[in-house]
């Protein structure tokens, strides 16, 4: 098999070595139609100026669907194609099969060209999982998977999606006078799911773009590496999260330094900590997510006891999780008497 | 006989409030055996924090007279068209389809437009444009009642509106009812007070044909079925724009039908004299709305600016980049070019709309818990005294 | 995948092999780049038979084997759209679990050719020929066609393509096949040579349509109730179009290969003097011949006519074929419960299309062989006779019978 699989070389974007370095060019740019401090669009927006000119961008049906190419006209530079709610993945393996085979068969030239699908948390955590998941397994396609996370279906009205923290208000999951908190469920850790599951995959990332610099060069590196990437992108909702637009990048920031949203990569199957996450990994103090919720008025009705259980979860994944934010299973006594014993074994060797 | 009112409003923010208003509308009405019907304006939905949108309501003797409305996005003959946010005098461009509307452009001959505002009518009438019949502009004075999708900010501007338009348009609502719908629905006596306040001091100007913002709104021409290409297909934006006089610099392609001068309720000005070039204005831009200039500055285009401030809280510099309200506004030029022409000039006009606190206390929704208990408080001392 | 390619036979060859073998062939005839394959009964051995020539170094595409139905059709939907050509295919359920990406794909303009190997839908959970499935597209903008056997499953299958990828049509074309008769049996077919298809199919052509960094356009954003009318509009032009187109590539067909010289729409057999014409599409017009000629024997004026083209309709050429008989038997392999007359989807695109008629024939409605079951000559003759009996009185007692239904 090894023999007969063809990966098509990618651009080598290398990284941006500083915000003064960056190029200048927007590939996605205004006249967008999204709501005023649209983190999401500026997820758009870093993603293209990341890939650059030579890129094929597929979006699923969604908010940076709707609000961003509505007829007529477009906020796209680069080439791109509405794609179904749940088919990013096949997207992606579609469009990077078509342009594979045709380089193959001499019909277009033969250049590196990227291919990139994104997809809501709804589209992507929801109804696209196995399309995703399908997608991930394909080695021998070139193409990255981009999950824009602003935790709810905000384009239909902010009905509440897997990805919609504990508690909040959606129009699914209004807190009424019987009944508080509707919405009970905690989130899926997807990147980390798709990470652990898919052995093809050489690049996961969870990027935030109030830390623009970083998650460009995520985006670039997942582009260069080959194969079949993900990257899920937290992304402040002014419009569902209920906060002045103004708020967007420092919401951003919150998420990260609380705690609640925690910044990885997994390269080749190696995971490290970026950014602030990687202080906290290392027992830095993460500040109460009592901070970020206040200022949200999808919260505005949790109870001190509901902050303090939303905290307890945060408090759980960091201090209980095999990998925080990424691997949401613990170790076993037998595994961890087994490590003690290898690394007590390790340790005797060298003396 | 039929009577429509319609609400035009900040999407989102004023999404509550604007059903409110037409709600309680036809609830007055019914209080005079008539019947109504309160609706959005379907295409704007899914609506946008900021961008405008329209809420109606339609109230008649009889069913059959009702139901010509039974089946449209809009009515095209309103007795009263009330608007919100005052910035939205400047027109409305809707997320979903092209052109700019004239905010009195549905308002019937010799109706009303009506406004929430601390401007005078003259000033309010910069922004409206012309229209060839009369009609009349009304002011309730008060600022923008924003908030957002879950936490309303109640301040009363909801049922001050309906007592204003019991007095602009007793044919549609009057007083009495309006009062007992308020009742009905909030059993609250101070917000009945509110509305009767407001029904005593709304001011009236008549506006003939010749007065109010000559400018020609943008229109967009829908092309034929066969104009269209084929397959969904529409041409990408070019990636640069050659800007004249320009050596460096560089301005992004920008949508050409599709600007957001309708959607700002505020906008960034910058001091590019303390401006340290940091890029994080530009780069944070949602809209990608900052032009480079070629002294390496940072422009934020008005074509492309929606207001959202994001530049202002990622600026490391102080007052550097002060979000002003957009009414304090009469163009959309290039605040660089005004700068690099005269540089004097510029810095007392910057100066003029940053201490300008009228222009610049004011925000989108919601910030903290507790902060609008807080103003609400005053907000209803006032309006109820 | 990929494979290099070893040169195909050079002569018109003739193999003994099933209809969905024969697509597979006239797939590596036409040299197409992008399938996506998901198991189900029976359409499926299609998608081996492809796997096969490319493993064998026969045909050189990208084989893709899907997680669902709905991935398939979406893969190969962005496949076309960068300019590939692209095969798709499914059955029963399955068909109707990629609704959605097939519902889509007509507007987006992208020439994709499927297989549908005709089953009856769940529940209960059925392998046999039922037209239902293939049906759900009729009015989407799909081009649709029936074939009967293995060869026109072949001949046809190249044509759709040249129909598809025309500029004038570039629209997406299902072919209709039924389960087990046509997609298993193996027969003799004649397999042409390469340079003849290459002089009958031009390469696929997206030209301003393509997406590519070297063409940066945005394709299918959302629309609002100013566009959607113009679109549809547009949708209805090009399915005009396509029958002018069709009747090209049969004819062009029929110069290079010698086939398919006979009317693109319609198959007459023995319509011209009846009385009394059956009407249907697919394999059923194998047993409806066979009994036709046994009442021909008994001096019967019977007929048959099948339909080949659903989408576009032929409405001219079945007006002309049946406006001289006095009665017309619509036999479906499908139902539409609750439709007119309880008649099924084909009696009643057919009416339609005779209403216009100054003399029309009284039209009855058979409903046949649902789930696979046999349409027998039994079956044939008590079609028949029913439609002598209209013929001759000029009454119709009864619009609709179920034919083989036990009780």
């Amino acid at each position: 098999m090894a023999t007969e699989l063809t990966v098509l070389p990618t651009q080598n974007l290398e990284a941006f070595k500083g915000v003064k370095k960056l190029t200048v060019e927007e590939y996605f740019t205004s006249g967008h139609r999204t709501c005023q401090g649209c983190e999401s669009a500026l997820v758009m927006k870093l993603m293209a100026k990341a890939a650059g000119p030579r890129t094929v961008i597929l979006g699923s049906t969604g908010c940076m669907y709707v609000a961003n190419t509505t007829y007529y006209s477009t906020s796209w530079v680069v080439p791109w194609m509405h794609t179904q709610l749940g088919s990013s993945g096949s997207a992606a393996v579609g469009t990077a099969a078509g342009l594979k085979v045709l380089m193959r068969k001499n019909r277009i030239k033969q250049e590196p060209i990227n291919v990139i699908a994104f997809c809501g948390d709804g589209g992507g955590a929801d109804m696209g999982l196995s399309s995703i998941s399908a997608a991930l397994t394909y080695p021998e396609y070139n193409f990255l998977i981009l999950m824009y996370d602003n935790e709810s279906y905000a384009n239909t009205d902010i009905q509440l999606s897997s990805m919609t923290p504990y508690g909040a208000n959606t129009t699914f999951s209004p807190p009424g006078k019987a009944r508080r908190i509707l919405h009970k469920r905690w989130k899926k850790n997807v990147a980390g799911m798709l990470a652990a599951g898919h052995p093809e995959c050489r690049y996961v990332a969870t990027v935030d773009a109030s830390y623009a610099l970083e998650m460009m060069n995520r985006i670039r590196k997942a582009l260069t590496i080959g194969g079949p990437t993900f990257i899920h992108s937290l992304d402040p909702c002014p419009k569902g999260w209920d906060y002045d637009p103004i708020q967007s990048h420092d919401l951003g920031e919150l998420a990260v330094e609380t705690g609640v949203w925690p910044l990885f990569e997994i390269e080749d199957g190696v995971l490290k900590f970026y950014g602030k996450s990687k202080g906290i990994a290392q027992g830095r103090k993460r500040k109460p997510v009592r901070e970020y919720l206040l200022r949200q008025g999808r919260f505005a009705h949790f109870t001190d006891e509901d902050i303090e259980y939303f905290q307890k979860k945060i408090d759980l994944m960091w201090d209980r999780w095999l990998i925080p934010g990424a691997v949401c299973i613990e170790m076993g006594d037998d595994i961890r008497k087994q490590l003690a014993r290898a690394e007590q074994e390790v340790a005797a060797a060298e003396a | 006989m039929t009577g429509s009112i319609e609400v035009v409003y900040r999407g989102i923010f004023q999404k509550t409030l604007g059903q409110r208003i037409t709600r309680g509308i036809v609830l007055a009405a019914v209080k005079e055996g008539k019947v109504g019907i309160s609706f959005g304006r379907y295409g704007d939905s899914p609506e946008r924090n900021g961008i405008p949108a329209k809420s109606f309501a339609v109230v008649a003797d009889n069913e059959e007279d009702l139901q010509t409305y039974l089946s449209r996005y809009e009515p095209t003959d309103n007795d009263v068209t009330v608007v919100v946010d005052d910035t939205l005098c400047k027109g409305v461009e809707s997320w979903a389809w092209y052109g700019l509307q004239p905010i009195n452009k549905l308002t019937q001959p010799g109706g009303v437009v009506l406004t929430t505002s601390m401007q005078s009518p003259e000033e309010l009438l910069e922004d409206c444009h012309r229209k060839d019949t009369e009609w009349s502009l009304a002011v309730l004075k008060g600022i923008a009642s924003f908030s957002g999708l879950w936490v309303y900010k109640d301040d009363h501007t909801d049922v001050r509106v309906l007592g204003a338009i019991a007095r602009l348009a007793p044919h549609v609502v009057k007083l009495e009812s309006v009062e007992a719908a308020i009742q009905d629905e909030w059993q609250d006596e101070l917000k009945v007070t509110s509305a009767r306040k407001a029904y005593e001091r709304v001011e009236t100007r008549k506006v003939g044909p010749d007065e109010g913002n000559p400018e020609k709104p943008y229109e967009f021409q829908l092309p034929k079925w066969w104009e269209m290409k084929e397959g969904l297909v529409i041409p990408g934006i070019p990636v640069k724009q050659d800007v004249e006089g320009w050596e460096g610099g560089y301005r992004p392609g920008r949508n050409p039908t599709f600007k957001k001068f309708a959607t700002r309720t505020m906008r960034p000005v910058i001091d590019f004299e303390i401006c340290t070039k940091c890029t994080l204005c530009w780069l944070q831009c949602p809209d990608s709305c900052f032009d480079v200039t070629p002294t390496g500055h940072y422009d934020a285009n008005m074509e492309a600016c929606c207001g959202c401030g994001v530049c202002e809280a990622v600026c490391p510099v102080e007052k550097c980049v002060t979000m002003v309200n957009e009414a304090a506004f009469g163009d959309n030029a290039s605040q660089f070019e005004m700068y690099e022409k005269d540089t004097d000039t510029y810095k007392s006009w910057l100066k003029g709309k940053i201490e300008d606190k009228v222009t610049t206390d004011r925000y989108h929704g919601f910030q903290l818990r507790g902060k609008y208990e807080e103003e609400v408080q005053e907000i209803i001392r006032e309006v109820t005294k | 995948m990929s494979v290099s390619t070893k040169a195909a036979p050079v002569a018109d060859q003739e193999m003994l092999i099933s209809g969905c073998a024969a697509i597979a062939q006239a797939l590596r005839l036409s040299d197409i780049d992008v399938v996506t394959a998901y198991p189900i009964r029976p359409y499926d051995t299609v998608m081996q038979a492809v796997a096969k020539l490319i493993s064998n170094g026969e045909l050189d595409a990208e084989y893709i084997v899907a997680a669902s139905e709905h991935d398939q059709f979406e893969i190969v939907k962005h496949a076309s759209a960068v300019g590939a050509r692209v095969f798709c295919g499914s059955s029963g359920v399955g068909w109707m679990y990629a609704m959605e990406a097939i519902a889509v794909t007509p507007a987006l303009r992208l020439p994709m050719v499927a297989l549908v190997g005709n089953r009856a839908l769940d529940d209960p959970g059925a392998f046999g020929c039922e037209h239902n499935d293939a049906l759900c597209v009729r009015d989407l903008g799909w081009m649709l066609t029936w074939v009967d056997t293995a060869q026109e499953a072949l001949d046809t299958a190249l044509i759709a393509y040249r129909v598809a990828e025309d500029r004038r049509v570039f629209l997406p074309c299902a072919i209709g096949a039924d389960g087990a008769f046509l997609t298993h049996s193996e027969v003799l077919v004649k397999v042409p040579n390469k340079e003849k298809v290459d002089q009958f199919l031009p390469k696929y052509d997206r030209g301003d349509k393509l997406l590519h960094p070297d063409n940066p356009i945005t394709i299918a954003p959302q629309v609002n109730e100013d566009w959607v009318m113009e679109i549809r509009k547009q949708n209805d032009d090009a399915m005009r179009r396509a029958r002018g187109v069709i009747q090209e590539a049969y004819r062009d067909f029929h110069k290079i290969f010698g086939r398919q010289g006979g009317n693109p729409f319609v198959e007459s057999y023995m319509a011209e003097d009846a009385d009394v014409i059956l009407f249907g599409q697919g394999t059923l017009s194998l047993p409806v011949k066979v009994g036709i000629r046994k009442l021909r024997e008994q001096g019967h004026k019977v007929g048959f006519v099948r339909l080949r083209w659903l989408r576009p309709f032929p409405t001219p050429e079945v007006q002309e074929t049946l406006s001289r008989a006095k009665a017309v038997g619509v036999i479906d392999r499908d139902y539409s419960f609750g439709s007119p007359n309880h008649g099924a989807v084909l009696y009643n695109e057919l009416r339609s299309a005779l209403y216009d008629l100054p003399n029309r024939p009284h039209v009855i409605s058979f409903i046949c062989g649902l789930g696979g079951r046999e349409v027998t000559l039994d079956s044939v003759t008590e079609m028949s006779e029913i439609l002598l009996k209209v013929a001759k009185t000029g009454k119709v007692e009864q619009p609709n019978y179920w034919i083989g239904v036990r009780g």
